[in-house]
């Protein structure tokens, strides 16, 4: 989805985000190391150097403690000599180098001042922060300052000059801010390119996330029913597409008797009754259920199962609406709602499948007195009578193979011989009961499982007829005939083998929908050439059209059993199966009929020269190709 | 008397990076809360920004005529009138404490820090009372 990308590209950009920052972060550390590195190194050089100084003073004059130091200084010529000494060894960074004398009152005052500009006067006063400076005199360590609230310096060493183990004076040198600003210069243009580059992230993922916020913001308004405030039927589209139907029940409600509310009241009262519906609906239902507006004044409420059981929570929403007071208008209107329940639409081949089944439910609730909830569980039905399986039966009979065929003789009672058989599938279930096609083919109609037990079905057949030199027939569908899985396995085997293929009989429903007949006759010319005999099944029970049967050259027309089963007691069955052996003869196919469950039947058709019958009073279907001395009994 | 030093000293650090008017003038109204005179402050300035300051906070009264003036703030000495010249005076610079006589203090940047200098003798002469909480920053002469 177009969302999805959006999400993964702000991830993305979240990630480079904070890579950038972390880099724009690492710099600034960096700096601040460099910074440390250098003021590490300078002040370990100055240090060396004062020290040097001062064992030069103190010797040379002969200094033994601070009021010699004082008077030293005092003389201008050994002043102006040790300022120019210490002048020479001031570098461009050292903006100030001055020595500092502390007097009886501890106010600091300049003794010697090297400094290149603003020059003190000697023994003018100082004002410092002392606390700092008299650590000096305490500790009889170096101390440094850093200078943030003084402009163009950087940091203040204050060296102590010790004579005989005790603080003279200090020496006080000031470090500009030129060294910083190199290193701030060179670092400036990267760390410029990683704050653009932060903006930048930070402005797409602005830009990203106003479109998710707009996707987000569109995405309700076209999701949501604006009466009622549930979602609409644009959003059952969307969550067809990831809905779990294992995790809910689905149920569909509607308002009885809402057109007279409209009717009687106007559309505004309808709205307000929807509206009071739908609220409590909702109170009724907790946040992992879906309730949908169908349309009008149906709903649609999908109920998870942690809510519990949805047959409950059906049955609470109903007396809620039953229960409640309604009044517009100063008029009270009643208000019931009928609900179907489909209690696991998991079952189905797909949500609408399972939709359908829940309005069936909610027109029985209607149909059996409205107010009413009527209940849809086919996995209960499915354990009690196993009348009906779903897709997963097939599959796992499939899997497991447990599809197999009977076989019912098609007995030719001219000559008193078994013409052919008729394969019909069956499956095994899993409790050894044998299942037969009623159950299962509605349910797997249309989908590859069909298709599937097609192959498998032709496969057995196949095989039978290969080992026992009879004929078979086997029922196929048209679309299973233009599936070409199912024609390569037909082609597979019978082009190699045309003695096989001579027994082989494909019976087409005729009832089948064949809506492309050209399509129909290539197929069925497929199964001549390869030497197959082709018949229609179940002959006047669809629209028989006359002029496609004898296009396609059909070797046999299969009557219907409809026709068939009561053909000794309608006049009528009889005629229209007189005409059809008539047709079928004149059109040179030969007819077998189907359904013959007692002797009048069979007495019927021998008078009516059909030429082959199938049906219980010859011999139900078998687990075997039953022998001639087997039939009649 | 310390907490009020120490308060000046960090009114002064906070406005130390820049030497603006505005430090000046908060420094130099914290001192003169400290000292006392026979006649009421009338300041003078030739540091017309200075003024300008003293005006915004009314603080003090100023005047644009020396001769009116009680008390000097110099910032250069060409810039004092003769009939001014025997009124006490508080320069902005240490050297003008030695070019002008009548210069009982100073408020000025040494190396980068505010410094203040009063000196007593002046003062006592002008009839100029120092509080003892400037004591840390009387000299009894210029160095």
């Amino acid at each position: 989805m177009v969302k999805s990308r959006d999400f993964f590209i702000f991830f993305l950009l979240l990630v480079l985000g904070i890579f950038f920052i972390y880099i724009y972060n690492n710099i600034k550390t960096t700096k601040e190391d460099v910074y440390n590195r250098i003021e590490k190194d300078q002040i370990e050089q100055i240090s060396t150097i004062l020290n040097a100084l001062q064992n030069d003073f103190t010797t040379s004059l002969n200094i033994k403690n601070s009021d010699e130091l004082l008077n030293a200084f005092m003389e201008e010529e050994s002043a102006r000599k040790y300022e120019h000494t210490i002048s020479l060894v001031m570098t461009p960074n050292i903006k100030y180098a001055y020595i500092l004398y502390k007097d009886e009152k501890n106010k600091f005052r300049f003794i010697l001042d090297a400094s290149k500009t603003d020059k003190a006067s000697f023994y003018q006063k100082f004002d410092v922060d002392r606390n700092e400076y008299m650590d000096v005199y305490r500790t009889k360590k170096p101390v440094i300052l850093k200078q943030k609230d003084i402009e163009n310096l950087y940091i203040t060493l204050l060296h102590p000059i010790i004579i005989n183990n005790e603080v003279a004076a200090i020496f006080s040198v000031d470090i500009t801010t030129k060294i910083q600003d190199i290193i701030l210069q060179s670092i400036k243009p990267l760390e410029n390119f990683f704050i653009i580059l932060i903006i930048v992230v930070v402005l797409f993922m602005a830009m990203i996330a106003m479109q998710l916020f707009h996707y987000f913001a569109t995405r309700k308004r076209v999701f949501t029913d604006p009466l009622t405030n549930t979602f609409n039927r644009n959003y059952l589209e969307e969550l067809q597409n990831v809905i779990n139907l294992n995790n809910y029940s689905v149920a569909m409600l509607d308002l009885d008797k809402f057109k007279p509310i409209n009717d009687i009241y106007g559309h505004q009262a309808g709205d307000f009754i929807l509206v009071q519906a739908s609220k409590i609906f909702k109170t009724s239902i907790r946040a992992s259920d879906i309730l949908i507006r169908y349309g009008g004044e149906e709903f649609l409420l999908f109920i998870h199962n942690r809510s519990g059981s949805s047959l409950q929570v059906c049955e609470r929403i109903r007396e809620s609406i039953s229960s409640g007071n309604y009044f517009y208008d100063g008029n009270e209107i009643k208000l019931s709602v009928s609900i179907g329940l489909h209690k696991h639409p998991a079952l189905e081949k797909n949500l609408h499948e399972a939709i359908k089944i829940a309005d069936k439910m909610l027109y029985n609730a209607k149909k059996n007195g409205r107010n009413r909830i009527e209940v849809y569980d086919e996995k209960e039905e499915s354990d009690n009578s196993s009348s009906s399986k779903d897709i997963s039966f097939v599959k796992e009979a499939l899997d497991e193979n447990r599809v197999i065929c009977y076989y019912q003789p098609i007995y030719d009672y001219k000559n008193g011989e078994i013409y052919k058989y008729e394969a019909l599938v069956r499956i095994i279930a899993a409790d050894g009961r044998i299942v037969t096609p009623f159950e299962f083919l509605p349910q797997i109609k249309g989908t590859n499982m069909h298709y599937k037990l097609t192959q498998r079905i032709l496969h057995i057949v196949f095989d039978k007829a290969r080992k026992s030199k009879k004929g078979i027939s086997v029922n196929i569908n048209f679309s299973d005939l233009t599936n070409t899985d199912i024609e390569e396995t037909i082609v597979k085997h019978l082009k190699s083998n045309p003695k096989l293929a001579s027994q082989i009989t494909f019976e087409i429903l005729e009832s089948d929908e064949i809506d492309d007949v050209e399509l129909f006759k290539a197929k069925t010319n497929i199964l001549h050439s390869l030497g197959a005999k082709v018949s229609i099944d179940d002959f006047g029970s669809g629209y028989s059209n006359f002029k496609t049967i004898i296009d396609i050259e059909a070797n046999y027309l299969k009557i219907d059993g409809s026709l068939i089963k009561n053909i000794d007691v309608n006049v009528k069955d009889y005629k229209v199966a007189a005409s059809i052996i008539h047709f079928a003869s004149q059109s040179n196919m030969r007819t077998v009929a189907e359904f013959v469950h007692s002797k009048n039947v069979f007495d019927k058709l021998v008078e009516l020269n059909v030429d082959y019958m199938q049906g219980f009073y010859i011999s139900p279907p078998m687990a075997t190709l039953i022998e001639k001395e087997k039939l009649f009994q | 008397m310390k907490a009020v030093i120490g308060v000046l000293f960090l009114i002064v650090l906070a406005f130390a990076s820049d030497h603006t008017h505005a430090a000046k003038a908060e420094i130099l109204e914290k001192i003169f809360a400290n000292i006392s005179m026979k006649k009421e402050f009338i300041i003078w300035s030739d540091d017309k920004e200075l003024i300008e300051e003293f005006d915004k906070k009314r603080t003090f009264t100023t005047t644009t005529i020396c001769k009116d003036a009680t008390l000097i703030i110099l910032e250069n000495k060409k810039n004092i009138d003769k009939t001014c010249s025997e009124k006490p005076v508080f320069v902005l610079d240490y050297t003008l404490l030695k070019e002008v006589p009548q210069s009982f203090g100073a408020i000025f940047w040494k190396k980068g820090r505010p410094n203040i200098v009063i000196i007593a003798p002046r003062a006592k002469a002008q009839s100029i009372i120092i509080s003892d909480k400037l004591n840390d920053y009387i000299e009894d002469k210029i160095w």
